[in-house]
């Protein structure tokens, strides 16, 4: 080769034409999406998501779970991701606008997880609005700082206290901040079993139950008292302890974003409904740090069925993939 | 340091000869030469060592990563062993640690030799081995706390990416200026690869951070980024750093020159065309625009051709002399390196077309494509050039020949059935995912027992890389023979060897 000139040239020409090629070019075709709206200008889709469920993503990036989970629906005549109900339509870059990072993930040791808050029980009710998903009705009040995020709680916890009845309180259970329709699903399922529901947002003292029943019944609970498939529930007893309801699963357990104690007085009301040989003592009890609850959080935001003008919907919203007192262990679906 | 303190390789001839004051051109050479491997002696083996030790970190961090994935309760207790965070910790040590150490302490061995020109600065040099290593302790920190990025390939937490960019300037600044003092005209073809790589590397590097985390661009965007920089930095810099080392190895070891300097710069010109728009293929059927994932894989399958030329001109300059790979280590090494360069670019055209990314896409057959470029081409290549260079900066040569020969052997079968079993696996996880009467949990099984060869096939590489640090270590103790012959594999028929050349 003679001369220098043409070889830096060279070096540089070649590669600014991959790089205004390969991210330029597309930033300019689809990096300043807006949300899609109506007619109206309402229902804008996507929304942001709450604080909690931001945070959650944090969680989400840290420990990796993108190595392992993709969030993309690939289109009916390209894959078997829509009849595996993953989604209902494909996905499409307006579904990630406000993601960051965005965890699209390329490997799929576990299910992907794009529709995952939308595939909670109840959730019918909860399709119309993605932001009022955010589940994990923030704790009770004593056990954490009240989340900067909770505006989706205080619209869930005055409903529950009133009617909360040790026996129908299981509708606490639902991940679902509209919590009246969310009741009729939730008390389907056994009843001692979600008597002491994971999660639930109840008012201090007044609508706690006396403890006895609950931990009887924590005792008591078999396979079948599992929680509802991919409530947050679920999601809580799922992350610490997969092999508990996902027999061959061979996801990690995240022991370390819950916290083990020994139940002072009555039995908190996030504490985790365990069997098998994760459970603790009976003195003892296992609740969700404020991480686990975000990540939770995050998990139930995620729902891209809402239509898109640039993705139709395939294939009509799936109705809830298991029924609310799902058989543990599920053999079909591991993450 | 001065120079003439250290003891050089083969200066005997050298100076029989000056007393004899019969200087012949290629004593002068000799003795060029050895000045010059001295004076790039200390950041050499700097980069070079702590490669190793990285190396050996990332080995045993792999050892986790395979293991947990079937065993998921292996040491899952503790936040900074979950998978999620060990995986990303292999990948970024194994990336920043030892393949980008050891691609640039055999850059500046061979820029200086290129360059005729002994190394000024060394300490701008060695500056910048500490911030590397900085960087990426502070980065392999990070993750393993919890700070990771989230995006593939860049998890190291923006104050790691910071000092890694501080050590690339003061290597890159040297690079230049050991270019612009060079000697004579001619611009060898590895030159080409090394000052293409130490330009392409800041800018993809830098343009990525930029776009991601400073002007952070909209939601998707992020992921072609990611995928832009993964291939670029696998193909414009460690396999541009692989190709360069190859073109000067191969030929040096069989004293020949290249077959054809115009197939190189074919070769050269079009792998810089078209391997740098790779990448979005990796996204097949995502949420992107379609002509950006078909542009990527139509300049997947154009990379045949600098893949051809390389191939060709490495076969052609090696024809007749394969008889050598019995016996020079830095001879098989690269020459393996090199036919699985050939090997991975085929796999990468063959795993980008549609049909096939039906299939394997989502699967582990991406992590075996990662493993066949990462390391059965680059740090091939990068053990045949220490096999070379070390001896010419320690003034001893490898101790044992049967360690090297345990090394190759051990590394060859490991990365064959690592690639082997991840890629067959891929296939087979790829099909039961595909076929939606199959329950999901039916792909995870399917690749299991191949997840379990995997994990057997990762301890032939410890033994391998264990052992390469080893006799690593007693070059640098000065354990080495002194002696001026090279260890040969196969020392016994040595005189063979000299007979034939």
């Amino acid at each position: 080769m003679k001369g220098i000139v043409p070889l830096f040239l060279g070096i540089f020409g070649t590669f600014a034409f991959s790089w205004a090629g390969l991210t330029l070019i597309p930033n300019y075709q689809i990096g300043h999406l807006d949300p899609q709206m109506d007619e109206e200008g309402n229902d804008p889709y996507p929304a942001p998501k709450s604080g909690m469920a931001e945070r959650g993503r944090k969680i989400y990036s840290a420990n990796g779970c993108i190595y392992c989970h993709s969030q993309q629906v690939r289109a009916d005549y390209a894959a078997s991701d829509i009849e595996r109900k993953w989604g209902v339509r494909r996905s499409a870059p307006r579904d990630y606008l406000f993601d960051r990072p965005v965890l699209l993930g390329k490997m799929r040791v576990g299910p992907d997880l794009s529709n995952i808050g939308k595939r909670a029980p109840a959730e019918e009710e909860s399709a119309a609005s993605p932001a009022s998903t955010s589940p994990a009705p923030s704790a009770s009040p004593g056990a954490n700082p009240p989340a900067p995020t909770s505006s989706a709680s205080p619209v869930a916890a005055p409903p529950t206290s009133p009617t909360a009845s040790p026996p129908t309180s299981p509708a606490a259970a639902s991940p679902n901040p509209a919590a009246s329709p969310a009741k009729t699903v939730a008390a389907t399922s056994p009843a001692p079993a979600a008597t002491n529901a994971p999660t639930a947002s109840v008012s201090p003292a007044p609508a706690n139950p006396p403890a006895s029943p609950a931990t009887t019944a924590d005792i008591a609970v078999g396979p079948g008292g599992a929680p509802p498939m991919y409530s947050a529930a679920w999601h809580h007893v799922h992350l610490y302890s997969p092999r508990s309801l996902v027999l061959d699963s061979n996801m990690p357990a995240y022991h370390f974003l819950y916290e083990k104690r020994r139940i002072s007085g009555e039995r908190a009301n996030d504490a985790l409904k365990l069997t098998g040989p994760d459970a603790p003592d009976a003195e003892w009890e296992i609740v969700p740090t404020y991480d686990a609850k975000c990540l939770v959080a995050y998990l139930m935001s995620l729902d891209q069925s809402h239509e898109l003008k640039e993705a139709k919907l395939t294939s009509a919203p799936a109705s809830s993939p298991a029924p609310a007192s799902s058989p543990a262990p599920a053999k079909e679906e591991k993450k | 340091m001065n120079p003439a303190e250290i003891p050089l390789k083969a200066p005997t001839s050298a100076t029989v000869a000056t007393t004899d004051s019969d200087v012949t051109n290629r004593d002068v050479e000799q003795v060029e030469r050895a000045l010059i491997d001295a004076s790039t002696r200390l950041p050499v083996l700097f980069f070079y060592s702590s490669a190793i030790v990285w190396l050996l970190l990332g080995t045993l961090l792999a050892g986790f990563t395979s293991w947990k994935l079937h065993a998921p309760d292996l040491l899952a207790n503790w936040s900074f062993f979950t998978w999620g965070r060990i995986r990303p910790a292999h990948m970024n040590v194994m990336v920043y640690g030892w393949a980008s150490m050891a691609g640039i302490g055999t850059a500046i061995w061979l820029m200086a030799r290129l360059c005729r020109t002994t190394l000024r600065h060394p300490l701008l040099l060695i500056g910048g081995a500490a911030f590397w290593n900085l960087g990426v302790l502070l980065g392999v920190g990070g993750i393993l706390a919890g700070g990771s990025t989230g995006y593939e390939w860049l998890e190291f937490p923006p104050y790691a990416t910071i000092v890694l960019f501080v050590a690339y300037t003061l290597v890159v600044s040297w690079a230049i200026l050991m270019f612009r003092f060079r000697r004579g005209d001619a611009i060898y073809i590895t030159q080409w690869y090394l000052l293409g790589a130490f330009l392409w590397f800041p800018w993809v590097y830098g343009a990525t951070q930029i776009m991601l985390f400073v002007v952070p661009v909209q939601g998707v965007m992020q992921a072609a980024v990611t995928w832009w920089f993964a291939n670029n930095l696998l193909f414009l810099w460690f396999g541009a750093i692989g190709l360069g080392t190859a073109y000067y190895m191969i030929p040096k070891v069989i004293g020949r020159p290249v077959y054809s300097y115009h197939l190189a710069a074919i070769g050269f010109w079009t792998y810089a065309l078209f391997a740098s728009w790779t990448g979005m293929q990796r996204l097949v059927d995502g949420p992107f625009p379609a002509w950006m994932i078909t542009a990527s894989i139509a300049a997947t399958i154009l990379t045949i051709i600098p893949v051809a030329t390389v191939g060709l001109n490495h076969h052609m300059t090696m024809r007749g002399y394969f008889g050598l790979l019995r016996y020079s280590p830095t001879l098989r090494f690269t020459v393996f390196g090199a036919i699985s360069y050939t090997v991975f670019s085929l796999l990468g055209v063959f795993l980008s077309l549609r049909s096939v990314a039906g299939y394997v896409h989502f699967t582990e057959a991406s992590v075996a494509y990662s493993h066949l470029g990462l390391y059965s081409f680059f740090t091939m290549i990068m053990f045949g050039s220490m096999y070379y260079i070390v001896p010419r900066l320690v003034g001893r040569e490898w101790r044992y020949a049967s360690l090297i020969k345990l090394h190759f052997w051990s590394s060859t079968y490991g990365v064959g059935l690592m690639v082997l079993m991840l890629l067959v696996g891929g296939l087979a996880q790829g099909s039961s995912m595909h076929d939606p009467s199959l329950a999901f949990s039916e792909s995870t099984e399917s690749i299991l027992p191949y997840l379990r060869g995997r994990s057997v096939s990762g301890m032939l590489l410890t033994v391998a890389h264990f052992v390469f640090a080893f006799h690593f270590g007693l070059m640098l103790l000065g354990l080495g023979r002194t002696t001026g012959v090279p260890t040969f594999l196969n020392p016994q028929e040595e005189e063979a060897v000299k007979n034939h050349i």
